[in-house]
């Protein structure tokens, strides 16, 4: 059995569990993305994983071998920091060296590893520098290579797009796969940007208040969001959520919307009558010369797309974005269609989603 | 920020010249002394007119003082050599006891950490004596009396907390993080402490281990009671040299500036760092 | 589950338990720590016994005895009366006069930062030295500060060996040595100062005497405390200065505790009653050390935040 698993893991301070009986599974050479909002307890899981932090409870096994009471200098593992955690007193050059010093290797063997990570990673020309007189980028880019250097099977990434800017944010994002799956590692990728998670993670695994709320492939947690927190943290702008109630009639299942009957998939029976939230993304709205009728209160641009903020008659807001470049009506009443299919339901009580009957059979199969 | 007046700019400078010449002239004064002969120093009124002599050094630093009326030895180089010796050796002693315990407090909040903390700390503001007279006699059972080794162990009274305190802070400076990650990268717990936090905190144990030489060097009141002649340090030592030559106040004021002369040059040398390590890191220089 | 069975357990090797190892490292920390306590209870239990050296054969308990007695000791009471005097007496004028130099340092010029390390030197001289520095000034026959207080009409004035003038002298030395301690303090604090709400009452034009007194010193406070209560757990317990002066002489002028507990145990090999003069002055330091301590930590971490 290679890769991590993790079981049962309990981690608490002053008697507030960080970490509430987490257990998770990375297969081998698979990347999983830790996601989560600050505080849900990301960074001390990455630490129960690396050993710099001991849990109260559980077992982690790494490729095989449980690692419980083990220091992190025998876990073989590499780790990058959300804030860099280079050695301040030592060079670039030191800092990267580090692992392959810890494991004995010959200068030679030392010098050709560390010109081919440092060129992998574009920062050859600043290995005499000390980390202080690094950029922000490069900083993050000697605390990549310094854990990638000793070529570990298990690789922890803590946010480490975090602290850079947003150009290199971006090329990193799409240069950060290729580097990772070229090493055959197992990764664990913290971070609290979802759309990273979903560019970097074979799976996602959303942790909110030391508990896993939902593991499952990028679409799955897009597309199936386990509550209505999810839904939020995943998608921007941020996703409509309108409650609703469920009816049921000739046409099928349906909910109301200022008026407007929005029909839902099939599957949906157990949820008729019952109160609940619908979650519309802003993407799968566009405006039609009919549908439900709303005020443009205000309209932005954002990123590449357009983001128009409406309300309803009843006072609903409900965004609405479109790629840039296309047209639409930016002040005045204009309509929203919905498109019903797409739409994700959950319970209005506890904010879990209502999982229609269809999906339940694929998950059964 | 505000502009001062003609008569408070008076005011100012007249305060400040008064406050220097008040603080530094007692200094300046035992110097001048120094390097004058009884003769002079004798005259009345004292004037600040004479041709300086180091004639009074060159008696202590031989270690034979010769007047006119007979020849007696002086023990006063043994004396500064004792303190050298025992504020060396209480400083590193202080340093191998204090630095691992500092970095554990600052690392690690284990049980009963705080209360060691502040145990120790307690004894900077205990009476001294309260320990020292009890520990004469402990210290004739077991063979500590009048040693270098006794006379070390009791200087960690002052030294030990100084170093606790002052480098804990600086330990507890460097961001954990840099040294999970060096020991992520496969280093040892100790390995980790040698080349990560002793280098890091380096500056602020540099700073501790001054600031106790001058207080080990300073002080008076251990080896008043705890050690013999030979033992004796330069506070003892200069005291003792009074009451034995008497008259000679040359030589006297001389002792005195050898014995001053180290920390006010340490303290001149490290001021920087004597705010924060006076106040425990109560308070940033 | 099924794989359980393929997990492997970490190779079997000896290894210090990490919980340990911050005991391991305190340890000999502690036992430094350990071999003061023993004494510190020695001295307890000397302190209720009837103890002369002299007088080996009369040794034994008499529990409170020895502090009962104090209730009518009169030379205890002057103990506690010139020690808590010299106290109040150098703590207070230092202050004054620290708080004086600090405010008039304030500004960071470098003729300012010259003067405030010149004035470390008294600081870092060692307190018996200086006490003997002051001795020579005031020999009747040479000294420097003998000849002005000539000058100045004061005919014979013999400092330290008169009973009128000695505790002027002592308090004299403590002043030159300690004052910096105080000045250094207040300065690092005044120029820690937030400066809005100078600029403020600045631009509000309120006087600088009721800027001092109604911004500068409350924000002050917490610095003032620290280094007064510094001061008093140090001032209370003075020995150096006293001892090296005058030996807490002339007669029992400056018979403060320290002085007296010495003299008693070296001198009169009054062991008992030496070790509970010794008790009561810890019990007043305990109770300082507390106030100081919790002031201490506060200004402390104020301190760990701003850097």
């Amino acid at each position: 059995m290679s890769g991590i698993q993790i079981k049962s893991l309990t981690k608490t301070y002053k008697s507030d569990a960080v970490l509430d009986d987490i257990s998770l599974e990375v297969p081998e050479g698979k990347t999983l993305a830790l996601f989560g909002p600050s505080g849900a307890g990301k960074t001390v899981l990455l630490r129960c994983i690396a050993g710099a932090v001991e849990p109260e409870a559980g077992q982690i096994i790494l490729n095989g071998m449980d690692v419980s009471g083990l220091p992190p200098e025998e876990r073989n593992l590499g780790m990058a920091f959300q804030n860099f955690a280079l050695f301040p007193h030592m060079s670039a050059e030191e800092n990267i060296a580090s692992p392959l010093k810890a494991r004995k290797s010959t200068r030679d063997q030392i010098s050709t590893a560390v010109r081919r990570v440092t060129e992998l990673l574009k920062i050859d020309h600043v290995l005499g520098h000390a980390p202080k007189e690094l950029s922000n980028g490069q900083k993050q880019r000697t605390a990549l290579a310094r854990a990638l250097i000793a070529e570990p099977d298990i690789l922890l990434l803590d946010d480490p797009l975090r602290n850079v800017d947003a150009k290199l944010r971006f090329e990193m994002r799409l240069e950060l796969p290729r580097l990772l799956s070229g090493r055959g590692a197992t990764v664990i990728y913290v971070t609290q940007d979802y759309k990273e998670a979903m560019a970097l993670g074979d799976t996602i695994a959303v942790l909110d208040g030391g508990h896993i709320t939902q593991i499952g492939s990028p679409e799955d947690v897009y597309l199936r969001p386990a509550n209505t927190a999810i839904a939020s943290l995943f998608g921007d702008p941020v996703i409509n959520l309108l409650d609703v109630v469920p009816e049921r009639d000739e046409s099928g299942i349906f909910v109301m919307l200022s008026d407007q009957k929005v029909h839902l998939n099939s599957g949906y029976d157990a949820a008729v009558g019952r109160e609940a939230i619908i979650g519309l993304r802003p993407e799968s709205l566009r405006f039609a010369n009919e549908g439900i009728p709303v005020e443009i209160e205000a309209e932005t641009p954002f990123n590449e797309k357009i983001v128009t903020l409406t309300q309803t008659k009843r006072g609903r807001e409900i965004i609405v974005s479109r790629p840039a470049g296309t047209d639409a009506p930016s002040t005045g009443t204009a309509c929203i269609a919905v498109e019903g299919t797409s739409a994700v339901l959950f319970d209005r009580k506890n904010g879990e989603r209502i999982v229609p009957a269809s999906d339940e059979k694929e998950q059964a199969a | 920020m505000h502009h001062y007046s003609p008569l408070e700019r008076v005011l100012r400078g007249v305060a400040l010249t008064a406050i220097v010449i008040f603080f530094m002239f007692p200094i300046f004064w035992i110097v001048l002394m120094s390097l004058q002969t009884n003769e002079t120093i004798l005259r009345s009124p004292p004037s600040m007119v004479f041709e300086p002599t180091f004639s009074n050094y060159a008696a202590i630093i031989a270690g034979r003082l010769d007047s006119n009326v007979a020849s007696m030895g002086i023990e006063f180089m043994n004396n500064l050599m004792n303190s050298i010796i025992l504020s060396v050796g209480s400083v590193t002693v202080a340093l191998i006891l204090g630095v691992p315990a500092a970095y554990a407090f600052a690392r690690h909040k284990f049980r009963g950490s705080e209360d060691i903390a502040f145990t120790l700390l307690s004894f900077r503001f205990a009476p001294p004596l309260l320990v020292l007279l009890p520990l004469t006699m402990y210290f004739q059972q077991i063979g500590l009396a009048d040693t270098y080794l006794g006379l070390i162990w009791v200087y960690q009274l002052i030294c030990l907390p100084l170093i606790l305190w002052i480098v804990r802070g600086y330990f507890e400076d460097i961001p954990q993080d840099i040294e999970h990650a060096y020991r992520i990268a496969g280093h040892s717990w100790f390995a980790t402490f040698r080349k990560i936090a002793l280098p890091l905190a380096g500056p602020g144990i540099a700073a501790a281990a001054l600031l106790a030489f001058i207080f080990a060097w300073n002080n008076f009141i251990f080896a008043l009671v705890l050690a013999s002649a030979d033992k004796q340090p330069v506070t003892v030592g200069a005291l003792a040299f009074v009451t034995a030559s008497g008259i000679q106040y040359g030589q006297i004021a001389a002792a005195v500036v050898l014995s001053i002369t180290p920390t006010l040059a340490l303290a001149l040398y490290a001021q920087r760092y004597l705010v924060e390590g006076l106040s425990l890191g109560a308070v940033k220089g | 589950m099924a794989n359980d069975t393929a997990v492997r357990v970490a190779p079997a090797r000896f290894r210090i338990p990490s919980k340990l190892f911050p005991y391991l490292l305190s340890l000999p920390a502690l036992l430094v720590c350990i071999g003061i306590l023993i004494p510190f209870f020695t001295a307890v239990w000397f302190s209720l016994q009837r103890y002369r050296l002299s007088q080996p054969w009369n040794r034994g308990m008499n529990w409170g005895e020895n502090y009962l007695n104090f209730l009518t000791d009169p030379s205890f009471w002057n103990t506690l009366q010139v020690s808590l005097v010299y106290a109040a007496l150098t703590v207070g004028l230092e202050l004054l006069l620290g708080l004086g130099i600090a405010l008039l340092l304030q500004k960071r010029t470098r003729f300012n930062n010259f003067i405030s390390i010149m004035l470390l030197l008294p600081l870092m001289t060692a307190p018996a030295l200086a006490a003997l520095m002051f001795k020579l000034m005031t020999n009747p026959n040479f000294g420097i500060l003998s000849y002005f207080a000539q000058v100045l009409g004061f005919e014979n004035m013999r400092w330290g060996s008169d009973p009128s003038t000695a505790l002027l002298t002592v308090v004299l030395v403590d002043i030159w040595v300690y004052t910096p301690f105080i000045m250094i303090l207040l300065l690092a604090g005044l120029r820690s100062l937030p400066t809005q709400p100078f600029e403020a009452a600045a631009l509000d034009g309120v006087p600088r005497l009721q800027q001092f007194w109604r911004i500068t010193l409350p924000m002050l406070l917490p610095y003032i405390l620290t280094a007064s209560l510094f001061r008093l757990l140090d001032s209370i317990q003075q020995f150096d200065i006293i001892y090296a002066m005058t030996q807490g002489g002339p007669g029992d002028r400056l018979m403060v505790f320290q002085v007296e507990a010495y003299l008693n145990f070296f001198q009169s090999t009054n062991v008992g009653r030496s070790a509970a003069l010794l008790l009561i002055l810890w019990a007043i330091t305990f109770f300082l050390s507390n106030l100081f301590i919790k002031n201490w930590l506060r200004l402390r971490e104020r301190a760990r935040g701003e850097a």
